[in-house]
């Protein structure tokens, strides 16, 4: 076994475990807005396995698409979530903004 | 059964508890399980291309994930309005 195969048995593992933590996550956590924390562990799992193919593949068609593939991931499931948990604070609050809760508590 | 395929069957077990989740708590919890799930869904394309060799499906883990991405957002904005 070459350490490239050994990376990717490990890296692999690694990107499969988080993405069982992220379910189990979302199967335990009561409110939504920890269940979105979830959703950022699952994408680093996909990091995870893109990098494992990108070890074991090197640099070819497959390992650069996995790499395109964990890229979007890093850069696009924050935006996402950021997006989500925004968008459920107006759903349940009416307003984004911070001071939302004093004024709540206030009233 | 190598590595790859093992990896795919655990993360394919794994939709099974997200799906319970979309189908039965909040819209919410639903949104944040969609994006697991598909976060889970790319991993096991990955795993699946690597895993037979095919090339159309590390193409569909591209588009999947750049799709899951601007679908979420979507369907936050969607949701930040009462249905």
């Amino acid at each position: 076994m070459t350490w490239r195969s050994a990376a990717s048995v490990v890296l692999v593992c690694l990107g499969v475990g988080l993405g069982a933590v992220a379910t189990l996550g979302v199967v335990v956590m009561r409110d939504w807005q920890d269940r979105v924390h979830y959703a950022g562990v699952a994408a680093l799992g996909v990091v995870l396995v893109g990098l494992a193919v990108l070890v074991r593949e090197s640099f070819s068609i497959i390992g650069d698409k996995a790499l395109v593939t964990a890229v979007l991931m890093l850069v696009g499931s924050p935006i996402a979530n950021h997006v989500i948990l925004r968008s459920g604070r107006i759903r349940t609050l009416g307003d984004w903004r911070r001071n939302v809760d004093d004024q709540i508590e206030a009233q | 059964m190598s590595q790859w395929l093992l990896g795919a069957a655990v993360l394919a077990v794994c939709l099974v508890p997200c799906a319970a989740v979309c189908f039965y708590a909040g819209p919410l919890s639903g949104l944040a399980a969609l994006q697991v799930a598909g976060g889970l869904t790319t991993s096991i394309l990955i795993l699946l291309a690597e895993a037979f060799r095919r090339q159309p499906f590390i193409d569909l883990a591209v588009v999947f994930a750049a799709l899951m991405v601007v679908g979420g957002i979507v369907f936050a904005r969607i949701l930040e309005r009462d249905l």
